[in-house]
């Protein structure tokens, strides 16, 4: 009798510090905006185990499906890699929103080195080395020359933009690339996988089948996606236990603390912008090298993504996890839109689910408002000049 | 003795500047185990000069020596090896890093064969080190969250961590509450006890006298004397920094007041967290006469000057300007009919610190005759203005191009006295007019405030400094949390009466201020 009181009561605590933590020293449009995303979440599950021939109740079987998490994987691979770039670069104090164009740049040196070589690793490497190429030549271009950092990144864009659609006209003929190599799976490259195991339906005691959410995909995913994890495990563990890591924030809060302290600011800043052109080279070729083809009609296939992933690690205020959560977030919100179309559950218009991340941010800053832009960023540093 | 006496010696150091020489073959001997003052005023070279010994800037020629051999410093990184620490006035901490962090910036622990800080050997030095110099620093606490002086003392630590063994300390009082100032010099004794030397950087003549074994003045980027604290005076030091006899008091003759200029009736004031910071204060400034406010700091000083020029909407009571009542009246209006304001904080309300001087000059005037018409700006006009006041009120470098932010803090206040002044105001409201700014300048602005009240305008003058407001005001009042205590002579009131009233205590002989002396000089 008492183990059960012990265990309501524990429950009861957990509510309650729940609700403490959601609502209480809160304003009251924040509250507000808290208790219609719970009482929305709550309707969903429930309308899902209710009545799942409802319209919501169809959207929460899209939103658990399997697919779905898939697919939000496989979306998220050039946001987070970006992201992880962005916040190197910004954290340092040099603003990066050239992002798109190292993710372009990649996508196409990415087909085309798979092209010569006939493997998509030296197409990864390949990628890699133009967006890291342009990278510098942003960094250069911001540090040495002390160009302003928002022109010289949406030149980084522009380029980019111009160049690769070209190259492929000039190289192919036409500004699609042809078609090469997708990456293989971690089964053909003789890597045992779980997913087999996981993704069989277990029978759930009592409720209308509802397959095992999303953790199956986590299984069967394309080798990008784990390069992905293990690179956000990656940057966070050198953003805040190396002394790397260190002088970036110190480069970036007050760089003449760095400087007095003895450590190149100039040195700190390349290597930050240079590694956001590797992570940025890694995503951008990764989603070309996912489809096995370069797209560069338009904005080309990279499509705003570079953006996106600004807003993904400001909303994740700098740190790679929080960026790596808001990435899936939005790239879960797009997952979720294809799904929906192709089930025809709402016709809900592309361009305006392509606007929820936008929205979303702008609302949770005026609400939250947590993310600290580093002091110094946007701002050129030169040792020996006076503030 | 195996080692020298000497710690440091600067021989022959020239730096020059785009347009000035900053040091001319300064000489700087410093014995070891000492602390050694640099004293001079805003402008002297002081900060370059130390900066050349930290690596920060190379000099253009002479030599630098440190324990008997000479090195050459291409940055801070050699002068940090070469046992030479400095603690900068605008400190270079990490707001967002902790205390420990920020110590070992640059420097940190490694393990696991450099792949990860060690935070705990880190943290552990830190702890090591504030406990043999007796700081109290908490080595987890994040820098945002520490006070001036807990910052201050990260900084000396952060020295020390390197291994320094000459520290440098560029105004380290400036940012310091009295209380903080005297532990900071308890703090400069422990560390010569230890061996180690210590230069500090001042323009304040006492500082100097009261912390330091050897006094170096500088002038005009010259090394004018190295004396002995002990055997010097105020008097020798001051000629020194100044190159002449300065005269400490200031003379004023007796004010030939007119008509009232400046009407404040029962003015109640909220500060930034809406508490009130004034209440019910009365007071009038005539033509010919200077107003002085005394009181310690926060007492409600700013938020007064702020509702009189317009800056902050007054929560109750009435400003009349030259008979107009002005309360609810925009700033453009007070300027356009002649109230000159010195603001409290020159970089943030003075000054716009990217502009230069010829945009600076016309600040405030931007919108009229006779430096604007229709919209368009008078460049040439604009350019005439900026440096006449650069010529008259001796600002340097005498450039009008050279950017806000490219003079010290001394320049910085003489332009805008400069500009000020050269409003032709009926009124100066002056706040801390003399803060930070050296000797010379100092007596250059009173000297200006005089020459004004003398032509026939109104003055009101708050200063934290009591020989400055007792020395210039013709009436005085004395603010104690929000309220005006009293209307004092300041000929006749001594200074330990003057310091009851600005403790919110009353004298004997003074009674709470009767409607007499808010209309009229005190009898």
């Amino acid at each position: 009798m008492s183990d059960d009181r012990r265990v309501v009561g524990t429950a009861r605590s957990a509510v309650f510090s729940t609700y403490d933590r959601l609502f209480v020293g809160r304003g009251r449009l924040q509250q507000a905006v808290i208790g219609i995303v719970l009482l929305a979440a709550v309707g969903l599950v429930a309308a899902g185990l209710l009545a799942p021939q409802s319209d919501a109740g169809r959207l929460f079987a899209v939103l658990t499906a399997d697919s779905t998490l898939a697919a939000t994987l496989r979306l998220s691979v050039p946001i987070a890699f970006a992201a992880l770039g962005g916040i190197f670069a910004e954290k340092s104090g040099v603003i990066n929103i050239g992002l798109e164009g190292l993710l372009i740049i990649s996508a196409f040196v990415g087909i085309w080195a798979t092209d010569v070589t006939g493997s998509v690793w030296y197409g990864l490497i390949g990628g890699v080395l133009a967006s890291t190429l342009l990278a510098g030549l942003f960094a250069i271009v911001c540090i040495e020359f002390r160009a302003d950092q928002i022109i010289a990144g949406l030149a980084v864009w522009l380029i980019a933009l111009g160049l690769a659609p070209f190259l492929s006209s000039v190289i192919y003929g036409s500004k699609n690339s042809t078609s090469v190599d997708t990456f293989p799976t971690l089964p053909d490259m003789g890597i045992p996988v779980l997913s087999d195991a996981v993704t069989a339906p277990m029978p759930v005691v009592g409720v209308a089948p509802v397959d095992i959410p999303f953790f199956g995909a986590l299984f069967d995913a394309s080798p990008p996606v784990y390069l992905m994890l293990l690179a956000v495990a990656l940057s966070w563990y050198t953003l805040h236990r190396t002394a790397f890591g260190r002088w970036v924030e110190a480069s970036g809060e007050n760089p003449k603390a760095l400087d007095t302290a003895g450590v190149n600011v100039h040195r700190v800043r390349y290597a930050a912008v240079l590694l956001s052109g590797v992570l940025a080279g890694v995503g951008g070729a990764a989603l070309a090298l996912g489809v096995g083809q370069f797209t560069g009609n338009g904005p080309t296939m990279v499509n705003g993504k570079g953006f996106i992933a600004i807003v993904a690690y400001l909303f994740g205020n700098y740190n790679p996890v929080g960026a790596l959560a808001s990435t899936m977030l939005f790239a879960g919100l797009d997952a979720t839109q294809l799904t929906l179309q192709a089930r025809d559950v709402f016709q809900v218009p592309t361009e305006l689910v392509r606007t929820i991340p936008y929205v979303t941010v702008i609302v949770v800053l005026a609400l939250f408002g947590r993310t600290r832009i580093p002091s110094a960023g946007g701002e050129h540093y030169e040792s020996g000049e006076d503030e | 003795m195996t080692q020298t006496d000497t710690a440091v010696r600067l021989e022959d150091i020239t730096k020059r500047f785009p347009g000035v020489v900053a040091n001319d073959n300064v000489d700087l001997p410093v014995e070891r185990g000492s602390v050694h003052a640099l004293l001079g005023e805003n402008g002297a070279g002081k900060t370059t000069l130390m900066n050349v010994l930290y690596g920060l800037y190379q000099p253009d020629s002479g030599r630098i020596v440190v324990d008997g051999e000479e090195r050459d410093f291409a940055s801070p990184r050699d002068a940090i090896d070469a046992g030479i620490g400095m603690i900068h006035q605008h400190f270079m901490l990490v707001d967002t890093m902790t205390v420990a962090e920020n110590i070992a910036l640059g420097n940190e622990p490694r393990k696991w064969g450099g792949l990860a800080v060690d935070r705990e050997a880190a943290r552990r030095d830190v702890v090591e080190l504030s406990e043999r110099y007796g700081f109290d620093v908490d080595p987890d606490k994040t820098i945002a969250d520490v006070s001036v002086g807990v910052q201050q003392r990260v900084e000396i630590l952060k020295a020390l961590y390197r291994g320094a063994d000459v520290l440098i300390l560029d105004e380290p009082t400036a940012v310091l509450t009295p209380q903080e100032v005297e532990d900071l010099f308890d703090v400069l004794d422990e560390l010569t006890d230890q061996g180690k030397t210590v230069i500090f950087i001042t323009h304040k003549l006492g500082e100097a006298m009261h912390a330091a074994d050897d006094v170096t003045v500088l002038r005009d980027g010259k090394n004018v004397g190295t004396v002995d604290a002990d055997e010097t005076t105020r008097e020798e030091l001051a000629e020194l920094m100044v190159g002449r006899e300065v005269v400490l008091d200031v003379e004023s003759t007796p004010p030939d007041v007119g008509d009232t200029v400046l009407d404040v009736d029962a003015l109640s004031v909220l500060d930034d967290r809406e508490v009130p910071a004034v209440t019910d204060v009365s007071f009038v400034v005539r033509e010919g006469e200077v107003f002085g406010v005394a009181g310690v700091d926060g007492n409600g000083q700013a938020e007064l000057v702020e509702a009189v020029t317009g800056l902050r909407d007054p929560e109750a009571g009435s400003v009349e300007f030259d008979g107009r009542d002005v309360t609810d009246a925009p700033r453009r209006d007070r300027i356009d009919s002649g109230m000159a304001y010195i603001p409290e904080d020159r970089q943030e309300r003075g000054l716009v610190m990217d502009f230069d001087l010829v945009e600076n000059g016309i600040l405030g005037s931007q919108h009229g005759a006779p430096f604007a018409s229709g919209g368009t700006i008078d460049w040439d006009a604009s350019r005439t203005h900026a440096e006449d006041i650069v010529e008259e009120y001796d600002v340097r470098p005498p450039d009008a191009d050279t950017e806000a932010v490219a003079l010290s803090g001394g320049n910085q206040q003489k332009f805008i006295v400069g500009r000020e002044f050269e409003r032709d105001p009926r009124l100066v409201v002056a706040t801390h007019p003399t803060r930070g700014v050296d000797i010379g300048s100092q007596e250059f602005i009173h000297d200006r405030l005089l020459e004004l009240r003398d032509e026939g305008r109104g003055v009101l003058l708050v200063s934290s400094k009591l020989d400055e407001v007792q020395g210039l005001s013709d009436r005085l009042a004395v603010m104690h949390d929000g309220d005006v205590m009293a209307v004092v002579d300041p000929d006749e009131i001594d200074e330990e009466e003057l310091g009851l009233l600005m403790a919110g205590e009353y004298p004997e002989g003074y009674e709470p201020r009767s409607e007499r002396d808010a209309e009229g000089v005190a009898q």
